[in-house]
C-alpha cells in the first residue's frame, strides 16, 4: 500500500488535459456568458449591473484558468552533473528553537557536493527572545549564522542582508520550517545549467496537513496552486517565487537590487526578476515539507498578509504597466493577484439571492430552466477541469474555504486601497488556542439574514418557483460557509475531527 | 494454522453473506417491479400507443413489417408482440406482460453493469432506484418497445464497458449482437453506437490495439444488416405520412425530461416545484468534489451517454426536425441512475445515507402519485369515455373522435351500437395517411355527420393543433349539452343537432 503522504507528493504529476474539453468549456462558457448579458429581459438595473460584473469575474477567471493548464507538462534542460556553488538561507525570526534545528540538520543532509548553509537570524531584530539560542544552535551544528542587528523590511532585509555576506553562484531559500528532502539541490541544481534561467520554484508541501482541520483544509486550497496553476505558468515563463523551496541566481537577484521589501517579497522580486527576462522553473516534486498554520487565528493572519500582499502588487505596482513583461506574464501576474477580488463577487452571489427574498427583486427576468439550461453544463464541465487538471485532488473543502474567506479578501482590499500599514508577521509555527468564532459572524448573519429571508418570501410569495430556486441559492452558499465556520470553533484544531476524511479521502 | 483457517473460514462466510444478502436485494427488487406494476400500472385504461401497438401487431408478419415501415419505428417489438398475442392471447394485461418481462428481466443487467463499473453497494443502491423509477415502471407496464430498448442498450452497455475491461472476443460478440438488436429495437439506438463511437474516439488510449478494427467491423455488419430495411422504408415512401405531430422542444421540455426521470409523470405543481429545486444539482456537483475519487473511463462513459443522445435530440428537433420525446430517449436513463448512485457514493457516509433515503422516497413518491392520481398528464381513460358513452347514448346519436388515430383506443373499449367516426373523417381500414384537418371543409364534415343524427358525442384528445377550432365551431353552431373531463387533454362533449 502507498504511503499517503507519497500520494500526495506524486498528486502534482498530472497527464495534460485534452483540447477538445477546454475548446467545450471555452464555448459553454461563452454561451453562458452571453445569455445572462444579453438574451434577458433586464429586471432590476442596479442588480443586472452588479450581476454583469461578478459575472464578467468568473467569465474572465475561467478563460484564464482554462488558458494557463491547457499545457502543464513541459521539459526543461538539464545537466546532472553541474555542481556550482550555492548558499542556503534558512531565514528564522524567532520561530521555536526545535524547529530551526530539526530544518537545519536536514539541510546539512542534503546530497550536494558544494554548499554553504546559513541560518539568517532576524530575532534579535523582531525583539524575540530565542535569538541567542538559534546562533548558540547554529555554532552548535557547524552552520554559518548572520544575525542581523540592523532592522527594516522583515524577511527581505534579512535576506538581502546575507546576500552582501556571502558569495554562492546559487541562493536557496528555506523558511525555517520547511525541512528539505536530501535529494532537493540534486533536483533542482541541474536546471540551472541554462545561463538564463533566473530561479527554480518547488512546491510549498505542509507535512502537517493531517494535524485537523485547518491544517487539511489549508493544504486542500494549496493543491491548486502547486499543482495545475504553476505548471502550467511553466508555459509562459510566469512562475512566481513562493518565499521557500527555492533556488535563485545571484546574478538574477543582484540584477533587480535583492528581495522586494514589500510584504510579499517574493511574488514581486519574481516579477522584476522576469521583467529583467530571467527564466524560471517550477518543478512540481515535493522536495522539502513545511508547517500549515495550525489555528483558525494564524490561518485566517496568514490568508490575510497573502491578500494583501498581492492586491498592493495591483495599486502600486500595477502589473500592466511593468516594462519588459511579455503580455502572457502581464495575464498571469494579474490573474494571480486578481484572485483576491473575488471575495467581493462572493459577496454579490450571495446578496442576489437575497435581494428577491427580501424585496422580491431580481437582476434578469427568465424562466428559471432557461437559466439552469445554460448554467449547468457550463458549472460541470468547468468542475471536471478542475478535477482532471489538479490530478482530482480538488475537494469541496478547498472551494469552500477559497469562497468563505471573502472576509479576508475584502478586508485585505480595503486596507490595500487606503494604504494601511500592515507589519510583516511570521505564520506562527505552534498551534494557538481559543475559539475564533468571531472571525465567522459575517457567515453567522448571513446565516441568520438567509432564514429570516425566506420566511419573509414565503408570507409574500407562497411556494413559487422563484421563491424555492433563490432559496436554493441561499442554501447553496450556505452549505460552502458551514466547513469554514467549522473550522472556527476549537473541536476542528482536534485531529479527531478530520479522522473520517482521512480514512475516506487520504487512504 | 487453526488461527488461519479460522480466519479464511470466517472471511469466506462474510463474502458468502455479502453475496447472499446482493441476491436477496436484486431478487427483492424484481419483485418489487412485479408489485408495483399489478398494484399501480397495470390496470390503467388503454393508451393510444398502446392500441397502435395491438392493432399492427394483430396482423400478419408481413403486413406487420408493411405497417411499422409506414410508421416511425423498426419491427422487431410489433413483431414479438405478435407471437406473444399469438400465444398468450390478447388481452391487455398480457400484452402488458411482455413490456413487464424486459423490464424485470433489465434489473440483473442493470445490476451486473453497476458492478463492472463501481462498488457492489453503489450498483446494489442504483439498481434500488431503477426498479421503483417511476418513468421505467410506466413504461414497464405500456403495450410499447420501450423496456425492450432499455433491456437491450443495457446489454449493449455491459459489452461496452467488458471492451473496455476485457476486450475479449465474447464481448465483441456481445456488443456486436445487441447492436444487431438494438437497431431493430428503435431508431434511437443508433444515438447510443454514436456514444460509442465518441467515447472510443476520446478514450483511444484505454481500448484494446485492436479496437479500432473491431468497432469498424461492427459498424459494417449492422449497417449491412439495417440497410435491408431502410431500403424497404426508402421504396415504401410513406414514413412521413406517420411522423408525429411534435413542437420544437423548449429549456423545459429538457427539464421535464429529467423530472419525469427522476419523479415520472406528475401535475404541473408538483412538476413545478421538483424543477425550481435545479440549483441543488450544484450543490450535489459540489459536494461530489472529492480527494482521490478519480473518474474512471466507464463514468465518462455514462455521462456521454446520458448527455449526447439528449443534447442531440434537444438540437436536432430545434434546427432539424422535431424528435424529442422523453420516452424515445429512455435508454439514456439507467446511465442517469448509475451516475446518481456513483455521486452518492462520493459523498460522507452519513450524508450519503440521508440523501439515499431521499432518493427512494422521491421515487416512491414519484410511481405512488403517477399511479393512482388522476391528474396524472399522460394518463388517458379511453376505457372510461367507452363506459361512459355505452351506458348513455341513445340510438340516434353519433360518435365522433378527434385526433383521428384516437379510435383505436376508443374503438378497443367502446361495444356499444352507434356509429364512431373522426374528424376529419377518416377511413382506417383504407391504406394511406390521415387526411389532414382543413378549416373550410369542417362545416361540410359536420353535415355530413349530422344527417340521420340527433346528438353527437365528442371526444377530443391528441390535440394536433386543430381541437379548438373544432369545439369553437361547434360551440356556435350547435347547443352544448355535456361536457366531461375523462383524464388530463381528454375531453368529452355532448352537442344537440335537432328535435
Amino acid at each position: 500500500m502507498i504511503n499517503q503522504d507519497e500520494k500526495i507528493k506524486r498528486e502534482f504529476i498530472s497527464p495534460d488535459i485534452g483540447n477538445e474539453i477546454l475548446i467545450v468549456n471555452t464555448i459553454l462558457t461563452l454561451i453562458y456568458f452571453y445569455t445572462i448579458a444579453f438574451a434577458f429581459p433586464v429586471g432590476n438595473k442596479i442588480l443586472f449591473g452588479i450581476l454583469i460584473f461578478g459575472e464578467v469575474y468568473h467569465v474572465y477567471q475561467a478563460l484564464v484558468y482554462m488558458y494557463t493548464i491547457k499545457k502543464m507538462n513541459y521539459e526543461f534542460p538539464r545537466n546532472m552533473a553541474y555542481s556550482p556553488s550555492v548558499d542556503v538561507f534558512v531565514t528564522v525570526a524567532g520561530e521555536p528553537i526545535d524547529i530551526v534545528s530539526n530544518t537545519v540538520r536536514a539541510v546539512q543532509k542534503m546530497d550536494y557536493p558544494n554548499f554553504k548553509v546559513y541560518v539568517l537570524n532576524d530575532g534579535f531584530v523582531a525583539k524575540k527572545n530565542n535569538w541567542h539560542d538559534i546562533e548558540s544552535m547554529a555554532y552548535h551544528l557547524g552552520v554559518g549564522v548572520i544575525t542581523r542587528k540592523k532592522p527594516g523590511w522583515a524577511k527581505a532585509g534579512n535576506i538581502n542582508n546575507a546576500l552582501m555576506q556571502t558569495k554562492g553562484e546559487f541562493i536557496v531559500i528555506f523558511d525555517a520550517d520547511h525541512v528539505p528532502h536530501d535529494d532537493f539541490l540534486k533536483k533542482l541544481v541541474p536546471y540551472l545549467i541554462d545561463p538564463k534561467v533566473g530561479f527554480v520554484q518547488s512546491p510549498q508541501f505542509y507535512k502537517n496537513y493531517a494535524k485537523n482541520y485547518i491544517t487539511l483544509s489549508s493544504w486542500a486550497q494549496q493543491e491548486l496552486f502547486f499543482g495545475p496553476l504553476c505548471k502550467g505558468r511553466n508555459g509562459f515563463n510566469a512562475v512566481p517565487m513562493c518565499g521557500t523551496n527555492m533556488i535563485i541566481r545571484r546574478d538574477a537577484l543582484s540584477s533587480v537590487g535583492g528581495m522586494n521589501t514589500s510584504i510579499t517579497e517574493d511574488f514581486v522580486t519574481s516579477m522584476y526578476i522576469h521583467q529583467k527576462g530571467w527564466k524560471s522553473i517550477y518543478i512540481p516534486e515535493v522536495l522539502a515539507e513545511g508547517l500549515a498554520p495550525e489555528d483558525f487565528l494564524s490561518y485566517y493572519k496568514q490568508q490575510f498578509r497573502w491578500a494583501r500582499g498581492s492586491l498592493d502588487v495591483i495599486f502600486s505596482n500595477n502589473v500592466f504597466f511593468q516594462k519588459g513583461l511579455t503580455w502572457q506574464q502581464k495575464l498571469q501576474y494579474f490573474s494571480a493577484v486578481s484572485f483576491y477580488f473575488s471575495g467581493i463577487i462572493v459577496i454579490i452571489d450571495a446578496l442576489i439571492p437575497l435581494m428577491f427574498l427580501f424585496f422580491g427583486i431580481v437582476p434578469i427576468i427568465t424562466s428559471t430552466m432557461q437559466l439552469a439550461a445554460i448554467f449547468i453544463p457550463y458549472i460541470f464541465v468547468t468542475l471536471y477541469i478542475l478535477e482532471k487538471t489538479s490530478n482530482f485532488s480538488f475537494s469541496f473543502r478547498a472551494l469552500a474555504f477559497s469562497m468563505s474567506g471573502f472576509m479576508i479578501h475584502v478586508a485585505a482590499l480595503f486596507s490595500s486601497i487606503t494604504g494601511q500599514k500592515v507589519e510583516f508577521s511570521i505564520t506562527p509555527k505552534k498551534q494557538q488556542s481559543g475559539n475564533f468564532v468571531y472571525l465567522v459572524i459575517p457567515h453567522v448573519f448571513y446565516i441568520v439574514l438567509a432564514l429570516v429571508g425566506i420566511i419573509f418570501a414565503f408570507v409574500r410569495e407562497g411556494l413559487s418557483a422563484s421563491f424555492i430556486t433563490n432559496t436554493i441559492w441561499v442554501f447553496l452558499n450556505v452549505s460552502v460557509f458551514i466547513p469554514f465556520i467549522y473550522a472556527s470553533i476549537p473541536s476542528a484544531m482536534k485531529q479527531e475531527s478530520i479522522k473520517k476524511i482521512l480514512i475516506n479521502e487520504y487512504s | 494454522m487453526n488461527i488461519v483457517n479460522y480466519e479464511f473460514m470466517e472471511k469466506t462466510q462474510n463474502n458468502s453473506l455479502q453475496v447472499l444478502m446482493r441476491f436477496i436485494i436484486l431478487c427483492f427488487c424484481m419483485f418489487i417491479a412485479v408489485g408495483i406494476s399489478y398494484l399501480f400500472f397495470q390496470n390503467q385504461s388503454l393508451r393510444l400507443d398502446e392500441s397502435q401497438s395491438l392493432w399492427q401487431s394483430s396482423h400478419s408478419s408481413k403486413m406487420i413489417i408493411s405497417l411499422i415501415g409506414q410508421d416511425v419505428h423498426v419491427p422487431l417489438y410489433p413483431l414479438l408482440l405478435h407471437v406473444w398475442l399469438l400465444i398468450f392471447g390478447t388481452d391487455i394485461p398480457v400484452a402488458r406482460t411482455l413490456s413487464l418481462i424486459f423490464f424485470v428481466l433489465s434489473i440483473p443487467i442493470f445490476y451486473i453493469l453497476g458492478k463492472r463499473l463501481y462498488a457492489k453497494d453503489t450498483s446494489s443502491f442504483a439498481t434500488v432506484l431503477f426498479s421503483i423509477s417511476p418513468f421505467m415502471n410506466w413504461y414497464a407496464n405500456e403495450i410499447r418497445m420501450y423496456s425492450l430498448f432499455v433491456f437491450v442498450a443495457l446489454i449493449h452497455m455491459y459489452f461496452l464497458i467488458d471492451i473496455l475491461k476485457n476486450d475479449s472476443r465474447r464481448s465483441w460478440i456481445g456488443f456486436t449482437v445487441s447492436s444487431l438488436v438494438g437497431i431493430y429495437t428503435h431508431y434511437f439506438f443508433f444515438l447510443l453506437l454514436l456514444v460509442d463511437f465518441i467515447f472510443y474516439l476520446t478514450n483511444r488510449k484505454n481500448f484494446g490495439f485492436n479496437a479500432f478494427k473491431n468497432f469498424l467491423r461492427v459498424a459494417l455488419i449492422t449497417s449491412a444488416a439495417f440497410l435491408p430495411w431502410m431500403t424497404y422504408v426508402f421504396f415504401l415512401g410513406k414514413i412521413s405520412n406517420a411522423s408525429p405531430n411534435l413542437l420544437s422542444p423548449t429549456s423545459v421540455d429538457l427539464f421535464n425530461m429529467f423530472s419525469e426521470f427522476f419523479i415520472g409523470f406528475q401535475n404541473d405543481f408538483i412538476n413545478t416545484i421538483f424543477l425550481s429545486l435545479w440549483p441543488i444539482v450544484i450543490l450535489f456537483g459540489f459536494l461530489a468534489l472529492r480527494r482521490n475519487m478519480v473518474i474512471q473511463p466507464g463514468t465518462i462513459y455514462l455521462i456521454m451517454v446520458f448527455s449526447i443522445p439528449t443534447t442531440i435530440a434537444f438540437f436536432g428537433s430545434i434546427y432539424i426536425r422535431p424528435i424529442f420525446l422523453s420516452r424515445y430517449l429512455i435508454f439514456t436513463m439507467p446511465a442517469m441512475y448509475l451516475l446518481m448512485g456513483w455521486v452518492l457514493s462520493r459523498y460522507p457516509r452519513f450524508l450519503m445515507y440521508v440523501l439515499s433515503c431521499l432518493a427512494v422516497l422521491t421515487f416512491i413518491f414519484g410511481f405512488t402519485v403517477e399511479g393512482l392520481s388522476e391528474m396524472t398528464p399522460t394518463k388517458e381513460n379511453y376505457r372510461e369515455v367507452a363506459t361512459y358513452l355505452e351506458a348513455n347514448t341513445l340510438p340516434s346519436d353519433i360518435i365522433v373522435v378527434s385526433a383521428p388515430f384516437t379510435i383505436y383506443p376508443f374503438i378497443y373499449y367502446y361495444h356499444g351500437f352507434n356509429k364512431v367516426l373522426t374528424l376529419p373523417v377518416w377511413d382506417q381500414n383504407k391504406v394511406g395517411p390521415i387526411p389532414s384537418f382543413k378549416e373550410d371543409q369542417l362545416p361540410g364534415d359536420i353535415n355530413s355527420i349530422t344527417k340521420d343524427h340527433t346528438n353527437m358525442w365528442l371526444i377530443l384528445s391528441y390535440d394536433q393543433g386543430y381541437s379548438e377550432k373544432i369545439r369553437i365551431y361547434l360551440d356556435t353552431h350547435y347547443q352544448r349539452l355535456v361536457i366531461k373531463k375523462i383524464s388530463p387533454g381528454l375531453v368529452l362533449y355532448e352537442y344537440k343537432f335537432s328535435y
